[in-house]
This record gives structure tokens, C-alpha cells and sequence, in this order.
């Protein structure tokens, strides 16, 4: 894995170079006002340059990360949209939580709303977000709110269909079991059910958590927003700032994996009998069925 | 038959207030409120005693019965209650007039679906659904590959591609091949991570049966590899039309050229033009999901045999 | 027994069963042997005929929970320690907490697993699983066991293990046992009654009672006894083939 990155690293300057002397040919052409003298030179330091150069990058990361409670460096925002994102991801945990209890303990709300559910995931649901700022905006929801329910909006299709999924698990034999001790439904959800979803829940949570990141970015930056990475984003690109955008892009990976790894974490944490267990990778519910918005 | 005619007066109620309501634009009296009031209740008693009916039915136009009657119900309910209450169309466009509005500007949202769905997202899904699975067949083959590449294909799914779009519409320009590289990477990953898990997770019998048939890697790969992988990659094809799209309209945010659903739907909703959103999504919708029913079948046509489609 | 699509599973299955006997009912798979167990279980309900459990229909037993019910499989709450699965039909049932744990340390003393009360059931081999699963049907102390091929799915030597410790349990805990095989010389080890089933429609073809000596022991199998009942066995279930190729 190492290696993987260390070639990429050698290969970047060549093809930096190789991509960037054109434009930088153009810019002198142009006869703009840059502080360098040949294509070769002035390659690493254009102000759209197709590729930044690793000098460009560090500097750029430096000027956007500190200070770092300044309103308009990354730390700050980035809290804002983690902030967002994870109230959406709650949001969307208690909906889809709610939709799968039902299907699975009722047929009819099944039949009624599954085809739904599952025509949804081939929706382009992001195309809603714009227009559901907008709307929430008109009725009073400002600020972070309605990027969190946007988020919870995009996130809640997988939990769905993951907890349904994670719901109806059980060993036929187990809910046998449970029957010759008849135990009761409710009994049979808490003791049965439910921990056996939690698994699925968990696959589930990652998958949405990317998702409900995409939601919190595309709220923030289809409507006014003072604060987070959507909004940093919509600035730098407005503002045609090539290396900002390259650091944010950076930024906001960090962020997603960080968050998806903190679900993993929080996994690891509440299933301790799946630790260390060598599961053949077939009995793992499976992770890449749903859909990644 | 005593939910069809719950629902059906549910439905009577509602549909009557919409005639009589039509040209109207004040707020309802209280009077009429209730009775669109009372027409939801019954359409939803109506419809769980039909849907409960349905339940087991396995005929399946009956079984989808229940979930068409719920999409009717909510649209009739929401154009009432819309009307009711007067909510400005500017704001919340009722179920009609986006039909109306479909109809009358269907002419450029064909236009704009030709760019975003046939030349950026299909061009980027087939750039980046043959690069994945040729890059899982070399992963697959090469040891070094996999310890050096896969760990990277599996981070990069948790990392939100919005953040990508404008990088890449820099880069490449507004133009539709910027919008086709978002899909093609978006589109990547998942294939890679997929085909290679079905590539490699072969049951090791399997593999001493062809090693007693002497068979070559080709030919491992022929009979045995890439058909236990379709199944694999067919998941992450299907999941990939909906990525696509979703990379298509989002690209679209970032700048385009005057084009395309995801620009119309960002324009029309910065000055409140509503019906066309909803139209833009509804054509995106359709799309997708005319997008997603063609892989399904070509997946039912090449893997048949798995045990997804052994039931009924 | 009919089911639904019109299949017979069950037919002329007479049987009684005295407190404390340990029958087995063994046939071919597809004998109805798991069906007529189920039926006693009230997992599921028969079409004609009636069944009574100390005077009780299997319903009325099921819900005052008056068996414990060993299946296939382990069936182990996986995200359970070995313990927290023993105690778990205590907790269904409303014991106290003091008692769940102390009746759970106690089967688990019982089955040998005491050792393993903190570790989770992956842990655990088969045979061990299925030992825990033992444990846990006997935990609230029912008067009936019914077992379905608990040791079908284990290799030879584990399964003779099982079978020895399994009749020493029956032995100190004087329970009745109802226990579905496939496998002759487990059925003559264990029982003191042999229910012989064949298949289509699944029905009773004999009744064969085992009079070896208690306790018995690895040196029952090699008792000419054991042989002649075995051979017996034998019989009754090709007896049942040939019905099945005279029709």
C-alpha cells in the first residue's frame, strides 16, 4: 500500500509538469504578469494550474487551515458540516429504523411502500436538494437544520433497506426456539431481532454516512450558507480558486473517511462478539448492494 | 370489498373538492377543509384494508396494486391540500400543473436529458464501468496490485464526490467530458472493489477442479472466475446507473453549458420556477429508472442460474 | 398431518410415551420423524388427531413451557456469551436475575462448559455449541426434552462423547426425552423405546423396546444385544422400503 503511494508521489511531478507547461506556455504567450521566466518555471506556480504543484497544495492547505478558528479556514467548517451530516445520520437512523420495523412486522405496509423504497435508490435524489432549501427556507428552517434534514433525507433509503434486511435474519430455527419458550413479539424483537441487525445496521451506517455527507455538501452549496465545506467550496469555485478547491477536495475526503471511520470504530465498540472473528467473508451481510448517493 | 369503498369515496371527496376548487384562489372555508380532511382519512383506512387484503396475493399486478393505489393517494391528497390552502405554486407546485409543466417544456428537458443522461452519464458509466473491471482483472491477477491498489479503491467510497465536481469542471472545463469523468470515477470504484471480490471469491473446490482438468489461468478465468464474478459486477453496474446520474446532475451544479437536468434544475430553483424542477426531476427519475431496468435485464439474461432469481 | 399443498406427512403415528423413558424415533429423511416432533412442539398444528402432553394439548404445553427444545443446529445467539444464551429462555420466562445466573452456571457445570461461561459461542466448537444449546433447553427445568438430530452435523467420535454425557444428564435429571436420529447405533445406545418410521405417507412401522443395561457405556456397543437390536432395527426400516417399492 505504501509503495502504491510512494509511485503515485515520484510520478505526480512529471506529470505536473507535463500537464501544466502548455497552460504556463499560454500565460506567457498572453504576456500576463507571473513571477517566472520559462514554461518550465512558471508551471509549478499558475494560478489555474490543470494540476497544483505539491508547493502550491502545502501552501495552499497551510493559508486555509489556520488560523484555525478563523471563520474561513477549514477546521471551522468542516466541525459545521460534520456537525450537519451527524445529526442527519441520527435523523435518518430513527426514520429508517421506523419504515423497516414496519415493513417487517406488517405485509401490507411492505407491499405498499417497498417498490417505492427500491425505485428510489434508482432516483437521482440529490436533484431534490436545491429545492428543498429553499422550501424549508420559505418556513422558517435556517441555518443547519435544513442541511441535516436534506442529509437525512439521502441517508435514510439504505438504513431502510439495511435494518429491514438485518431484521429478517434470523435463523428460522432461532425464531423456533423462541417460539417453544413463548416469548412474547416484543420479546422476540429485543432479544432476537434487533441484535441481530445490528450488523447490518452498522453496514448500513457507513454507507449512509457518505451519503448523508454528499446531502449536507450539495445543501450547503445550492443555498446561502455562511458556514461549512459546501459553502467553501461554492466561494472557491466562484472565485476560480484552483488550489483552494484542490485542498478542500482533500479536506472533505478526510472528512468523509474520518466519519466513516468513526461509525466503524463505534462498531467495533458496541458488537464485541464479532471481534477477532475470522467470519468467512460470505456470512458478512453483504456491504455493496445498497446504493451510495 | 369494503376498503375499495372507503377508498374510493376517500378518492370521490377529494377529486370533487379539486373540481370545485379549480379556478378558486382563497383559502377553502373550514367546511370543505374537513371533507378533504375526512376524503384522506378514508383513502388511507381504504388503502391499508386493501393493501392487508393483498398481502399474500402472488399474482403480480395484484401485489403491486397496493403500492400504485399509495402513489395515486399521496398525489390526489397533496393536490387538495395545496389547493386548500393556497400554498403559492411558486413555492409548492401541485401535482397537475407539474404535469402540465412536463407537457409544455418537455422539449428543452429532452434536450437536457439527451446531455446529462446519454452523452455525460452513459459516456462516463462506460468509461468507468470497462476501466474498473479491467483494473479487477489485473488486481486479481497480481498480488502486489492487490495489497498496493485495493486498500485505496475501498477508502475512496467513503469520500463525497461533490468535492471532486469542481475540481474536475475546472479542470476538464464546463463542457459535458467534465461531467463524464465525475461518473466515470464515481462509477470506478465500486467496480473494481466489486469485480474483484467476485473474481477472487471462489470456492477453493472449484479451484482444485480446474486444476485436475489442467486448465490454463485463461481458461480458469473463462469458466470459472468471470462467471462466478457476474453476479458481483452486475451489483455494482446496477448501483453505478444510479451514481452516474447522481454525478451527471451534481457536475452540473458546478457549471455547464447552458445544459443538462442537473443546470436546469439549479437555475430553476434559484428563481423559484418549481414545476420545472419537479419536471426535471421527474424526467431524471425516469431515466434512472428505465436506466436501471435495462442492466436488470441484461443481469436476468447472462446470470440466470444465481440463486437471486431462483424464487418464484 | 396434510399440508397445505395436499402432501401427506403424517399418517397413523399412535404412540405413548411414560415419564422418564427416553424414546428415539428414527427413518429415512422424509419419514415425517422432525414433523411429528414438530407437531408435539406446537410449531406447528395437525389436521386431524390429538395430541396430549401430561393431559395438556402441545399448545397448552408450549405456553406453560413445559419442554425444552434442542434443534439441529446450535441456534446460538451469536452476540451472546456462552452464559448470557444459557440464561436466555430464564430471562424470556421473567426469573429473577440471582437465579438466572446461578441455574446458568449450574446447567453449564452440568454439560462440562463452565470453563467457557465468558467466551462467545465462535469460540466454541461444534460440539461444544450444541452442548451450550443442551444447557440452555434444560435451564427452566422442563419435564420434556425433545431433541431433533442435535448431533447429526458432528463427526463420530464427538457424537459417541455426546451420546454418553447425553445419558448421564437423563440419568441425573430424570426427564423424559423424545429424540429424532437418523443413525441406528445412537438410537439403540440411547433409548429405552425405538420408534421405526417410513416414509410417504410417514407412518409408525414398529415399536421396538431396548432393554440393555443402565448405566450403559462405550462397552454397551460391543454387547451381542446391542447387535441383535441394531439388526432388528434394520429390519423394520427396510421392512418400510419394500411398502414403498410395492406401491
Amino acid at each position: 500500500m505504501l509503495v502504491v503511494a510512494l509511485v503515485v508521489l515520484a510520478l505526480y511531478w512529471p506529470i505536473m509538469y507535463l500537464v501544466n507547461i502548455p497552460a504556463a506556455q499560454r500565460a506567457l504567450d498572453t504576456g500576463a504578469a507571473l513571477p517566472c521566466k520559462t514554461a518550465f518555471e512558471c508551471a509549478s506556480q499558475l494560478r489555474s494550474p490543470v494540476l497544483p504543484s505539491p508547493q502550491q497544495l502545502w501552501d495552499g492547505f497551510l493559508s486555509l487551515m489556520f488560523p484555525l478558528n478563523s471563520p474561513n479556514a477549514i477546521p471551522l467548517n468542516a466541525a459545521v458540516t460534520a456537525l450537519e451530516t451527524l445529526v442527519g445520520l441520527l435523523l435518518a437512523a430513527a426514520v429508517g429504523l421506523f419504515f423497516a420495523v414496519g415493513m417487517v412486522a406488517s405485509r401490507a405496509f411492505e407491499r405498499a411502500l417497498l417498490p417505492w423504497i427500491v425505485a428510489s435508490q434508482t432516483v437521482p435524489i440529490i436533484a431534490i436538494a436545491p429545492m428543498l432549501v429553499v422550501v424549508l427556507g420559505q418556513y422558517g428552517v435556517q441555518g443547519w437544520l435544513p442541511k441535516a434534514i436534506i442529509a437525512a433525507y439521502i441517508a435514510f433509503f439504505p438504513i431502510t433497506i439495511g435494518v429491514a434486511k438485518g431484521l429478517q435474519s434470523p435463523d428460522p430455527l432461532a425464531l423456533d426456539l423462541f417460539r417453544t419458550y413463548n416469548a412474547s413479539p416484543w420479546q422476540t424483537y429485543l432479544r432476537l431481532r434487533l441484535p441481530a441487525s445490528v450488523p447490518y445496521l452498522f453496514t448500513a451506517l457507513k454507507v449512509a454516512m457518505t451519503a448523508a455527507l454528499i446531502g449536507a455538501i450539495v445543501a450547503e452549496i445550492s443555498t446561502i450558507s455562511f458556514q461549512g465545506i459546501g459553502k467553501m467550496l461554492a466561494e472557491n469555485s466562484r472565485a476560480s480558486d484552483v488550489v483552494a478547491m484542490w485542498v478542500i477536495m482533500f479536506a472533505s475526503a478526510a472528512l468523509g473517511i474520518l466519519l466513516v471511520a468513526a461509525v466503524g470504530w463505534l462498531e467495533r465498540l458496541l458488537t464485541p462478539w464479532r471481534q477477532a472473528q475470522v467470519a468467512p467473508r460470505s456470512k458478512a451481510p453483504p456491504a455493496r448492494q445498497e446504493v451510495r448517493a | 370489498m369494503k376498503g375499495w369503498g372507503l377508498l374510493t369515496t376517500g378518492f370521490a371527496l377529494q377529486i370533487a373538492f379539486i373540481v370545485r376548487w379549480w379556478e378558486e384562489s382563497e383559502v377553502a372555508p373550514l367546511g370543505l377543509r374537513l371533507s378533504i380532511g375526512l376524503g384522506v382519512l378514508l383513502s388511507a383506512v381504504g388503502l391499508a384494508q386493501v393493501a392487508g387484503r393483498l398481502a399474500h396475493t402472488r399474482n403480480p399486478l395484484l401485489g403491486f396494486t397496493p403500492a400504485a393505489l399509495t402513489l395515486l393517494a399521496l398525489l390526489v391528497a397533496a393536490e387538495a391540500l395545496l389547493r386548500a390552502y393556497q400554498v403559492p405554486p411558486g413555492l409548492v407546485p401541485t401535482p397537475t400543473r407539474v404535469l402540465a409543466t412536463l407537457y409544455t417544456v418537455r422539449d428543452v428537458l429532452l434536450q437536457d436529458a439527451y446531455q446529462t443522461v446519454l452523452k455525460e452519464a452513459l459516456v462516463g458509466y462506460l468509461i468507468g464501468c470497462s476501466l474498473g473491471v479491467l483494473t479487477a482483472f489485473l488486481v486479481s491477477r497480481y498480488l502486489f496490485l492487490e495489497r498496493g491498489f485495493l486498500p485505496y479503491a475501498t477508502l475512496f467510497s467513503s469520500i463525497p464526490i461533490v468535492a471532486l465536481a469542481p475540481v474536475l469542471v475546472k479542470m476538464v472545463g464546463i463542457d459535458w467530458p467534465s461531467k463524464a469523468a465525475i461518473c466515470a470515477i464515481t462509477v470506478y470504484f465500486p467496480v473494481v472493489v466489486n469485480t474483484f471480490r467476485g473474481l477472487t471469491e471462489v470456492s477453493p473446490i472449484s479451484l482444485d477442479l480446474m486444476r485436475s482438468y489442467a486448465a490454463s489461468e485463461m481458461q480458469q478465468y473463462r469458466w470459472l472466475r468471470l462467471p462466478n464474478a457476474l453476479p458481483f459486477i452486475f451489483n455494482a453496474l446496477k448501483l453505478g446507473t444510479t451514481l452516474a446520474m447522481i454525478g451527471a446532475i451534481v457536475g452540473e451544479f458546478f457549471g455547464a453549458n447552458g445544459q443538462g437536468l442537473g443546470f436546469r434544475i439549479q437555475i430553476e430553483a434559484g428563481r423559484f420556477g418549481f414545476d420545472i424542477v419537479w419536471a426535471a426531476i421527474i424526467v431524471a427519475s425516469a431515466a434512472g429508472i428505465v436506466w436501471y431496468g435495462l442492466v436488470t435485464w441484461v443481469e436476468r439474461r447472462l446470470t440466470g442460474w444465481h440463486v437471486s432469481f431462483r424464487r418464484g | 398431518m396434510v399440508f397445505p399443498n395436499g402432501t401427506v406427512a403424517l399418517k397413523e403415528a399412535n404412540l405413548e410415551v411414560a415419564p422418564g423413558e427416553f424414546i428415539s424415533l428414527i427413518g429415512p429423511s422424509g419419514c415425517g420423524k422432525t414433523t411429528l416432533l414438530r407437531l408435539l412442539a406446537d410449531l406447528i398444528k395437525p389436521t386431524a388427531g390429538t395430541i396430549y402432553i401430561g393431559g395438556k394439548t402441545p399448545e397448552e404445553a408450549r405456553k406453560a413451557r413445559a419442554y425444552g427444545y434442542v434443534f439441529q443446529a446450535p441456534t446460538l445467539m451469536e452476540w451472546r456469551t456462552v452464559l448470557a444464551n444459557v440464561m436466555l429462555p430464564l430471562e424470556i420466562m421473567g426469573f429473577p436475575p440471582a437465579e438466572r445466573k446461578a441455574r446458568a452456571e449450574r446447567m453449564l457445570e452440568l454439560v462440562g462448559l463452565e470453563r467457557f461461561a465468558r467466551h462467545y459461542p465462535w469460540q466454541l466448537s461444534g460440539g461444544m455449541q450444541q452442548r451450550v444449546s443442551i444447557a440452555r433447553a434444560l435451564a427452566f427445568d422442563p419435564h420434556l426434552l425433545f431433541m431433533d438430530e442435535p448431533f447429526g452435523a458432528l463427526d463420530e467420535i464427538t457424537r459417541e462423547n455426546l451420546n454418553l454425557e447425553l445419558l448421564r444428564l437423563w440419568r441425573e435429571t430424570g426427564k423424559t426425552v423424545i429424540f429424532v436420529t437418523h443413525s441406528i447405533p445412537e438410537a439403540v445406545f440411547l433409548s429405552t423405546r425405538i420408534v421405526v418410521m417410513t416414509p410417504r405417507p410417514g407412518k409408525i412401522e414398529a415399536i421396538i423396546p431396548v432393554d440393555l443395561p443402565q448405566p450403559r457405556s462405550f462397552e454397551t456397543r460391543e454387547l451381542p444385544e446391542f447387535f441383535r437390536l441394531a439388526t432388528e432395527v434394520r429390519e423394520a426400516l427396510r421392512r418400510g422400503h419394500g411398502y414403498e417399492v410395492a406401491e
